[in-house]
């Protein structure tokens, strides 16, 4: 009988798993390929076709959704007031769906589609086939999210990024640290490839600056006690911490380097800048930096977008809105520069673009048609929340 | 800092380290001496441990029997009860049926049990860090550099008390003379009228508990609990077990000092620092298990099969 019990128990637990653990909330119906509304439109002279390559299935589908529903609200606003040259700026999807093959055949149809330019790109593993193909069909490519250096290396020269790649960060903290007059630095790291990474670039960048790294560690995943790390830390005079990884682990060690007695500076990266990190940390998150990409909802001048957003959509917007509504006033702002539709003028008004304001700063492209200046910007922990430092 | 005030405070941190390990390791030790299977369930009982006394404290705790220390204290006592009830009806359900089974089969049957128990929880917490909110502060007392807060020394001190009354009652009381008494041989106790399923159901709960009591003391030092958390400290509680000498009480708390501190002093010695500490314990551990098979403690033990 017991027996009989435990199994059912178990078949019990095992659906109930299946079922909740499946349930994630679906990504919102956003509107079909064309936008039918706007009752008192401007008249236009024509159409701009732009095609949206983000991924709208699939995992990261929620990111996807949230790039387009940005998109859609600048073009709106666009249009209303009177479109691109005195026409109507229009959208095909391709979905991407972050991986690399339906890359390549959402790019193949966009391009068939005779699109003028394209915006998109969230995932960099299914952003970099399209490079080629876009570069050989001379479409304009505005890359909106996706950030890796790869995508530098592998640009035809029709691709522009308007996120900063990940070097930027580990400029935006050594600026940080700078200005709070930290000299001797203890850098922190998971040793997963991302936060290592940016570790390893933090050091560069600030023993470059003349600058000393007093300590260089790592926290093994799962684990729960850093005070011996803490102790080392303090040990070695350190007077700022940077932790590269992510906030679950980055809230104990604020945590605990608080309970040992540290009291120098604490900067956390972007993969700490969640709520979550604060609501840990409590009181201990009082005071910590973060070197955070661009979110919206930190960005004063974002406010109008938000609310917009929140009307239109009912939800608020993801982490690569702001990046996504930024781009499409970008392309907008070239095309009408350019003149015409013509690929070649449209790619040299990009290239062209000279400290273009944006909600998450202004844009001026290097010659690698890379952003000049880091878009990073300082949240600081104030009372529980993330506030902008200026 | 200086030499002396880094040993002192790494001395500490293994102090306390080593405590949580164990708490938790004594379950595994008392269950592998009794009825000869590695309670692989037993991390996650520390887990549910954590999270059963985080719902206790924020149900009543803010209420009606404060926050601090009174409310933690009463919320301990609580979910050790619960969790140690939770940890009998594992043994009635999962083990006691497979009792005269190989051991193989229970082994498995630990792992099954382990994998319900820390999946319940992901989905029930969808998989997040739940924040611990105690309310207690960072203040402690400094001699030099060395810093200790009045959290880290009462839990200290309070781990050192759960071990001493485990161990009063493992050779003062007649339960802890059956425990004894069957640990050595289960069917000869059995023969002399002893009461052999409630022995072990009592043996589940003691451990049950000290595992809950180090989960809820995790999630009061750490500040944060996750459905996971009971794996890496199930492998390092397991490791003091064994280092100590699996089933004997006194060798677990050994061992889970011994882990804590190599692990502390390993973080600070240059070129091993926190990426090599556990390369650094694990490596003398094996020393210790080469020279001393049987773990600090252990006896040499005749097979009985």
């Amino acid at each position: 009988m017991a027996k009989r019990l435990w199994i059912l128990a178990l078949v019990v637990v095992l659906i109930a798993s299946g079922v909740f653990g499946c349930s994630k909330p679906a990504p919102p119906s956003g509107g079909g390929d064309q936008q039918p509304e706007s009752s008192e439109a401007p008249q236009f002279d024509g159409e701009i076709l732009v095609g949206i390559m983000v991924p709208v299935t699939g995992s990261e589908a929620t990111y996807g959704q949230d790039m387009e529903n940005a998109i859609r609200i600048a073009a709106d606003e666009i249009n209303a007031a009177g479109g691109v040259l005195g026409k109507e700026l229009k959208f095909t999807l391709g979905d991407d769906g972050c991986d690399p093959q339906m890359c390549t055949a959402a790019a193949s149809k966009l391009v068939s589609s005779e699109v003028v330019a394209v915006l998109g790109g969230y995932c960099s593993g299914a952003t970099i086939p399209a490079l080629k193909i876009y570069g050989d069909a001379k479409v304009p490519f505005v890359i909106l999210a996706a950030n890796s250096t790869q995508l530098i290396d592998e640009n035809p020269g029709w691709a522009f990024m308007i996120n900063s790649p990940g070097y930027h960060q580990a400029d935006a903290a050594a600026d940080c640290f700078e200005k709070l007059n930290v000299s001797k630095l203890a850098l922190v790291h998971q040793g997963d490839g991302f936060s290592e990474n940016l570790a390893e670039l933090t050091r560069e960048e600030w023993q470059g600056r003349g600058h000393e790294v007093v300590a260089y560690d790592v926290v093994n995943k799962g684990e729960q006690d850093f005070s011996s790390l803490v102790t080392k830390i303090r040990s070695s005079g350190a007077e700022g911490v940077y932790w590269t990884a992510y906030h679950a682990d980055g809230a104990q060690l604020i945590k605990q380097l608080r309970q040992g007695g540290y009291t120098g500076e604490i900067v956390v990266a972007d993969g700490s800048s969640s709520i979550q990190l604060l609501e840990i940390a409590g009181a201990a998150g009082e005071g910590v930096y973060c070197t955070s990409p661009p979110v919206v909802e930190f960005l004063p001048a974002a406010q109008q977008f938000i609310s917009a957003y929140n009307k239109k959509y009912n939800q608020q917007p993801g982490p690569y809105a702001g990046l996504s509504y930024d781009g499409t006033y970008l392309l907008a702002d070239a095309i009408e520069r350019a003149g015409s539709t013509d690929p070649d003028a449209i790619r040299d008004a990009l290239a062209a673009t000279d400290n273009f304001k944006t909600l998450s700063g202004t844009i001026k492209f290097t010659p690698e048609n890379v952003l000049e200046e880091s878009n990073f910007i300082i949240i600081k922990g104030e009372g529980g929340k993330w506030v902008l430092v200026e | 800092m200086s030499l002396q005030e880094i040993v002192i405070q790494q001395l500490f941190n293994g102090l306390l380290l080593g405590s949580f390990y164990g708490l938790v390791a004594l379950g595994y030790s008392m269950v592998y001496g009794i009825i000869k299977l590695l309670n692989f369930a037993h991390a996650d009982i520390y887990m549910v441990g954590g999270f059963c006394s985080l719902t206790i404290l924020t149900f009543f705790g803010n209420t009606f029997i404060g926050n601090r220390w009174l409310g933690i204290v009463i919320s301990m006592l609580i979910t050790m009860i619960i969790v140690g009830l939770l940890g009998v009806i594992i043994e009635r359900v999962a083990y006691k049926p497979l009792r005269n089974a190989p051991r193989l089969s229970l082994l498995i049957t630990a792992l099954g049990v382990s994998m319900i128990l820390y999946n319940s929880v992901m989905v029930i917490t969808s998989g997040e860090y739940r924040a611990y909110k105690t309310g207690l502060g960072y203040e402690g007392f400094s001699i030099g550099s060395v810093f200790v807060t009045h959290t880290q020394a009462i839990l200290i001190v309070a781990a050192v008390a759960l071990m001493f009354v485990l161990h009063l009652f493992i050779t003062r009381t007649m339960y802890g003379k059956a425990m004894r008494a069957i640990s050595m041989d289960l069917d000869c106790c059995r023969l002399m009228g002893v009461n052999v399923n409630k022995i072990i159901a009592l043996t589940f709960f003691v451990g049950s508990m000290l595992a809950a009591s180090a989960g809820m003391m995790a999630g009061v030092y750490y500040g944060s609990l996750h459905f996971f958390m009971g794996f890496v400290i199930g492998i390092k509680a397991f490791t003091s077990a064994v280092i100590g000498g699996i089933g004997v009480i006194p060798g677990a708390m050994l061992g889970g000092l011994l882990l804590g501190l190599l692990e502390s002093f390993g973080t600070q010695i240059p070129f091993i620092g926190s990426e090599w500490k556990d390369v650094f314990s694990f490596s003398i551990l094996i020393l210790i298990l080469i020279f001393k098979p049987t773990g600090l403690l252990g006896k040499k033990e005749s097979e009985r099969m």
